[in-house]
């Protein structure tokens, strides 16, 4: 056994925890900036530790769990949420020596993994015993379910054309050419789907502030409260991670630009879609429950299908065939 | 009998599996009992990656953990939240004796049965099974079973889709 074995993961943990206090930073400023606003920019140099003192604040805060919750599942439902978040990042390749767990299914690991958290969303939103918190799980769990199909099936045409679910097989296929110009259309179905899967604008209707108060986190206050977020953003770090590496080539250089070091340009492009995430909750209304369900049924999954027909039939052609 | 992780993994894991399945028969709530129900199946997946059967144990996750979310939406949704559970002193008291012996008998039954089952003495070599050699498996070797079942499963979907419309309309 290594000696990084072991501390590996907790530098990792290290680099996530800086990643969500920069990234709440980051997309307050952003948001304001688009919004025509400073953002945060009174605690600090540029408002660098508005997000420190919020967090300090969450874990000074009393710890009130409601009379009538079920005590137990109220104190697991954080955990069961937050565990899975983590677990996810082990699979992703960040250059070709940063790396945790070269495991073979680790596309299908993510993915399978990342769903646990919907039983914590739920377990959460009911051991509240309120009733948006209550509604909120159930759209969650809808919501969870409806999207994770066209994902799967998003990523389906990645896979065939490599051949392998391992990500860093996945990864060196795009030496020549990045998945999203072949797959365009697998990308723009993955993007979206993720989107829902993490919840966040437009398909933020778990925790929809304006109808369900907050949503299954409504009850939860202090470092449990943490907790949920943390998870939250904790897979916006992963799901960025995964995208950069599906479609954006994870550390292949562009142009041949080698003599920038791989992680750099894994950063880069990570960065890129992290941007596009909090772009998005800028510029995009809240989507309609109805029209969510439409959505992932009746636009996404035909789509996504489509997708796998072409790329099987493109794959056959002769000189279209290469890069597929 | 030598102690390696490996062994240990085992017992802690098949400890977890079978605690989630005696938490799921004790508890009364049925959130509770889903709960356990899907701790238990969780547990049976990392046995599955002690057996390098990593797809499968995977593949588990992914299903049992949707078909858990749907299972608790359902017990939330048909039955009463408030009412609180009565104590039900049953006026039948054999019957714990009753079924501790049954439960007894059966098990006696089953392990009797295990152990007089000849078991091929080598071991296999579960390493070099990949996903690889499963898909080829599947869609090479067994395509049409594979095929009817994924005909089977069709048809239970559309004829409970057309069950349900049925109740709509009326």
């Amino acid at each position: 056994m290594h000696a990084m074995t072991f501390i590996g993961p907790v530098i990792l943990l290290g680099v996530v925890l800086g990643f969500v206090t920069m990234a709440i930073l980051f997309e307050r400023k952003v948001i304001g900036w688009m919004q025509g606003r400073h953002g945060p920019n009174r605690v600090g140099p540029w408002g660098v530790l508005q997000s420190v003192a919020d967090v300090l604040k969450l874990l000074l805060k009393e710890d009130i769990i409601p009379h009538q919750a079920d005590r137990p599942l109220f104190k697991w439902a954080p955990i069961i949420a937050f565990v899975p978040a983590f677990a996810v990042l082990a699979v992703i390749p960040y250059t070709p020596t940063v790396y945790f767990a070269d495991i073979g299914v680790g596309l299908l690991y993510y993915i399978a993994i990342s769903s646990i958290t919907t039983i914590g969303v739920l377990a959460g939103g009911w051991a509240s015993n309120n009733k948006y918190a209550l509604l909120g799980a159930m759209r969650s769990a809808a919501q969870m379910i409806s999207y994770e199909i066209p994902l799967v099936m998003a990523v389906i045409g990645v896979i065939m054309s490599v051949g392998s679910l391992n990500l860093m097989t996945i990864v060196e296929a795009q030496k020549n050419l990045w998945f999203i110009l072949p797959q365009f259309i697998g990308f723009a179905v993955f993007f979206v789907a993720s989107l829902a899967e993490l919840n966040r604008t437009p398909f933020d209707l778990p925790e929809a502030e304006s109808e369900l108060v907050a949503g299954y986190h409504v009850e939860y206050t202090g470092f449990r409260f943490a907790f949920f977020m943390l998870a939250e953003y904790v897979y916006v770090f992963a799901m960025a991670g995964l995208t950069t590496v599906l479609y954006l080539g994870g550390w292949n250089p562009l142009f041949g630009m080698t003599f920038i070091p791989p992680i750099i340009w894994f950063v880069f492009k990570f960065s890129l879609i992290v941007f596009s995430l909090f772009w998005i909750r800028a510029t995009l209304p809240r989507i309609r429950i109805d029209q969510l369900m439409q959505l992932g049924w009746k636009v996404l999954l035909p789509l996504a299908l489509a997708n796998i027909f072409l790329s099987a039939i493109l794959k056959e052609i002769p000189w279209i065939g290469q890069f597929y | 009998m030598v102690v390696t992780g490996e062994s240990i993994a085992f017992f802690v894991l098949s400890m977890m599996a079978i605690g989630g399945g005696m938490m799921m028969i004790s508890a009364t709530k049925v959130v509770h009992m889903v709960l356990s129900l899907a701790f238990s199946l969780l547990s049976i997946a990392g046995i599955y990656v002690l057996l390098h059967a990593e797809f499968l144990a995977v593949v588990q996750v992914l299903i049992y953990t949707g078909a858990i979310s749907i299972l608790m939406l359902f017990g939330i949704m048909l039955t009463k939240h408030h009412v609180t559970e009565e104590d039900d002193q049953s006026p039948r008291r054999w019957h714990p004796f009753l079924s501790f012996l049954g439960v007894g008998a059966l098990f006696a039954i089953i392990m009797g049965v295990i152990y007089q089952t000849p078991f091929a003495n080598n071991e296999e070599v579960t390493q070099s099974y990949s996903l690889e050699a499963l898909g080829k498996a599947v869609f090479k070797q067994y395509v049409i079973p594979f095929e009817l079942t994924s005909i089977l499963l069709l048809v239970a979907l559309v004829g409970a889709v057309i069950l349900a419309k049925k109740e709509a309309d009326s």
